[in-house]
């Protein structure tokens, strides 16, 4: 089983380039056959995504969240299953190399990095760890997604603005469409963030007795989370719209997966509570 | 394979003649009528297909002496419309073979239209084949040649680019708005002017979904009138501050020497929308709208060379796609001319068959009276239909063989029925 999912896990980067290439020659109009095809060959990638996770587990013996690159794995699979089911609502695939390209980053840093010792720390596989960490991957994903959507929105409005009107423009959504992803990708990762950060304070005051471990990641975590709720509330009541909510957006969230990006690398493991 | 196909057009369309000949050769859906039964009725065609548009009036005639055929038609369309321009080989053309089922595949795709690529000829020639199939006027060649062109239609519409992206400047409008809006039915257009143009672009807003449209005019009548006909409310030019503040799309085509929208009507606007977007499109020359507002945030303003603009590049995209499509219509040209030498094969040999079956049974009747009572006769019939089948099969298998090269397998079929005196007898 751990070959099978040491095979899985490296040659998934290679199928994620492979679905990239189709969206580039879809987005650089070089095929209109292959446009109508995306959905499933999107789903027979994130099918193979789902057994790469099941069968690690199996391999690894314990669930597949554990470390920093088994997150990223997760945050790929699920960006690209957001991705897939918003492709198959609105039939519009010009978003998909911006969007998959992400996922592919993602999949790169985790796949070649992976441990394959089973886990021991008991914080780990503890059930609790288990929908914490779900549901914060889940939120980060939305974030992730919020600030695609907002890249993508601050691109076409530039486009109409000064009429570039080529490939990138026709293959990209409608303004108003990414305006309402990104602020609903927004509320969505604020929501299933905040459950998973509650849970793992929750988990820590049961597991080591303290409600706020002086851990820095959970201090960043709860403090980015907090700054995008000020941020959400100030905006939705001072009715922020349009190019200036797309710049806050994808800023808030490079600031966000920049600071917490280099403290994940600084430490080992996800949480290692002194 | 080339030139064995037995079809032949004889057409006059926007690329031979003026609008005025068009309009005078065009045949009413009566006289297509008149003109199928005539043509399977009273000429050699064995079918045909018969296609009067804005832009072309082409008939297209099969069977085995299409020549002629068209030489016996034209006349009669001139007497049909009262023209003379149906034998006027200036401006009338004539394509036959495989070049003629080419030419329907490039009108089926829209390729030989005035605008290139555009999609209604194919509903147009739908509708025509059904009337002729519906009179009994196509034969078998007609029905595939339909058949085939309208899947070299799809291949061309699913594989290449060739009538994507919109060639109107009114059309260039309403895509836009969708880029900014995606569903534009629950936006809300406001005319600025109550002329033609500002009528004719909001019918078009309509036509996809629009249904609020507002009017603002410096004449209250004018725009009473036209908002009444949009089923919306006329405004005076005066309100515009206010109407704007509503509104999602602006359409402004007036008359006037200095622009009706400016900076600063639209930035105090912007502020209390919070930015939403405003999309304006100036159709007027000289211009409606001061090109300053286009810095203030969500706001896009298009006005009728940027509209051209889209549509010239538009265009040019699609001409660049005009070789992939040539190779798709060619595939099926070729596959289309195959289907007609099987065709052609299977009628040579079917009539070589019957001609052997006779000679067979003929013989076999002589030889009725000689033989014994109850004598072999079943066994000799088995043993010449046996002899006959592989003679047969032979023949088969040598025009398969040079069925690659049209002029060997002219030579092989003319042979045979040389031989076998088939000619003379069918």
């Amino acid at each position: 089983m751990k070959e099978f999912s040491q095979i899985i896990s490296y040659s998934l980067p290679i199928l994620y380039m492979v679905v990239i290439y189709i969206y580039y020659l879809i987005f650089t109009e070089k095929t209109k056959t292959l446009a109508n095809k995306t959905t499933p060959i999107l789903l027979f990638l994130v099918v193979c995504h789902l057994i790469e996770i099941i069968t690690r587990s199996i391999a690894i013996d314990s669930m597949p969240l554990s470390t920093t690159h088994d997150a990223y794995a997760f945050i790929a699979f699920s960006i690209t299953l957001v991705y897939l089911i918003s492709e198959i609502g609105i039939k519009s695939r010009g978003a998909g190399i911006f969007i998959l390209s992400f996922a592919l980053i993602l999949e790169l840093l985790s796949s070649y990095n992976m441990s394959w010792e089973p886990e021991t720390n008991p914080l780990l596989v503890d059930k609790t760890f288990a929908i914490h960490a779900s549901l914060s991957i889940m939120g980060y994903t939305a974030l992730s997604l919020a600030a695609i959507y907002a890249l993508l929105y601050i691109l076409q409005n530039n486009n109409l603005k000064k009429r570039n009107l080529g490939n990138l423009f026709m293959q990209l959504p409608a303004l108003n469409y990414l305006e309402r992803m990104s602020s609903r990708s927004v509320l969505t990762g604020i929501i299933l963030l905040g459950i998973g950060i509650l849970l793992g304070h929750y988990q820590a005051h049961v597991m080591i007795g303290e409600f706020w471990p002086k851990d820095i990641k959970v201090i960043v975590s709860d403090v980015v989370w907090l700054l995008y709720v000020v941020g959400f509330v100030f905006t939705s009541i001072k009715k922020w719209r349009g190019e200036k909510m797309a710049y806050l957006s994808f800023y808030g969230f490079l600031i966000l997966i920049v600071g917490g990006g280099i403290i994940i690398y600084m430490s080992n493991s996800f949480h290692k509570f002194n | 394979m080339r030139d064995q196909i037995p079809l032949r057009v004889i057409g006059i369309s926007h690329n031979t003649a003026p609008v005025e000949v068009r309009e005078k050769v065009a045949l009413s859906e009566d006289e297509q009528m008149i003109a199928i039964k005539h043509i399977t009725g009273n000429t050699d065609a064995d079918g045909c297909i018969l296609l009067s548009t804005c832009n072309r009036t082409e008939i297209y005639v099969s069977g085995p002496n299409v020549n002629t055929t068209i030489d016996q038609i034209a006349p009669w369309l001139n007497e049909l419309k009262n023209c003379v321009e149906y034998t006027d080989r200036n401006i009338t053309y004539q394509i036959h073979g495989s070049e003629a089922a080419e030419h329907f595949c490039k009108v089926i795709a829209g390729m030989d239209s005035l605008i290139l690529g555009e999609q209604q000829i194919t509903g147009q020639v739908k509708d025509s084949y059904d009337m002729t199939h519906g009179l009994k006027g196509t034969d078998a060649l007609i029905n595939k040649l339909f058949n085939f062109g309208m899947q070299a239609k799809k291949k061309v519409h699913n594989e290449t680019f060739l009538s994507d992206g919109t060639v109107s400047v009114s059309f260039a409008g309403v895509e836009l708005a969708r880029k900014i809006f995606s569903d534009l039915s629950d936006k809300k257009i406001l005319l600025i002017g109550a002329g033609k143009t500002a009528e004719l672009a909001a019918y078009h807003f309509q036509e996809n979904g629009v249904k609020h449209i507002n009017v603002a005019n410096r004449t209250m009548e004018n725009a009473t009138e036209l908002a009444k006909k949009l089923h919306g409310k006329a405004y005076q030019l005066d309100n515009l501050a206010r109407v704007l503040e509503e509104t999602d799309i602006v359409i402004s085509a007036t008359s006037s020497e200095t622009y009706v929208v400016t900076a600063d009507i639209i930035r105090p606007i912007s502020k209390m929308r919070h930015h939403r977007p405003l999309f304006l499109i100036d159709l007027a020359i000289p211009r409606d709208i001061d090109p300053e507002i286009e810095k203030i945030d969500g706001v896009f303003l298009y006005n009728l060379d940027d509209l051209q603009d889209i549509v010239k590049s538009n265009l040019e995209k699609r001409k660049k796609e005009i070789p992939k499509a040539m190779k798709i219509i060619q595939e099926y040209v070729d596959e289309f001319q195959q289907w007609v030498s099987m065709n052609s094969m299977n009628n040579v040999v079917g009539m070589l068959k019957s001609k052997l079956d006779v000679l067979r049974m003929n013989e076999l009747e002589r030889l009725k009276s000689k033989l014994p009572q109850n004598g072999y006769k079943s066994e000799i019939e088995n043993l010449t239909e046996s002899i006959i089948n592989k003679v047969v099969r032979q023949h088969v298998k040598s025009l398969k063989k040079v069925a690659h090269d049209p002029e060997q397998y002219r030579q092989q079929v003319e042979m045979i029925l040389r031989i076998y005196e088939l000619d003379s007898e069918n």
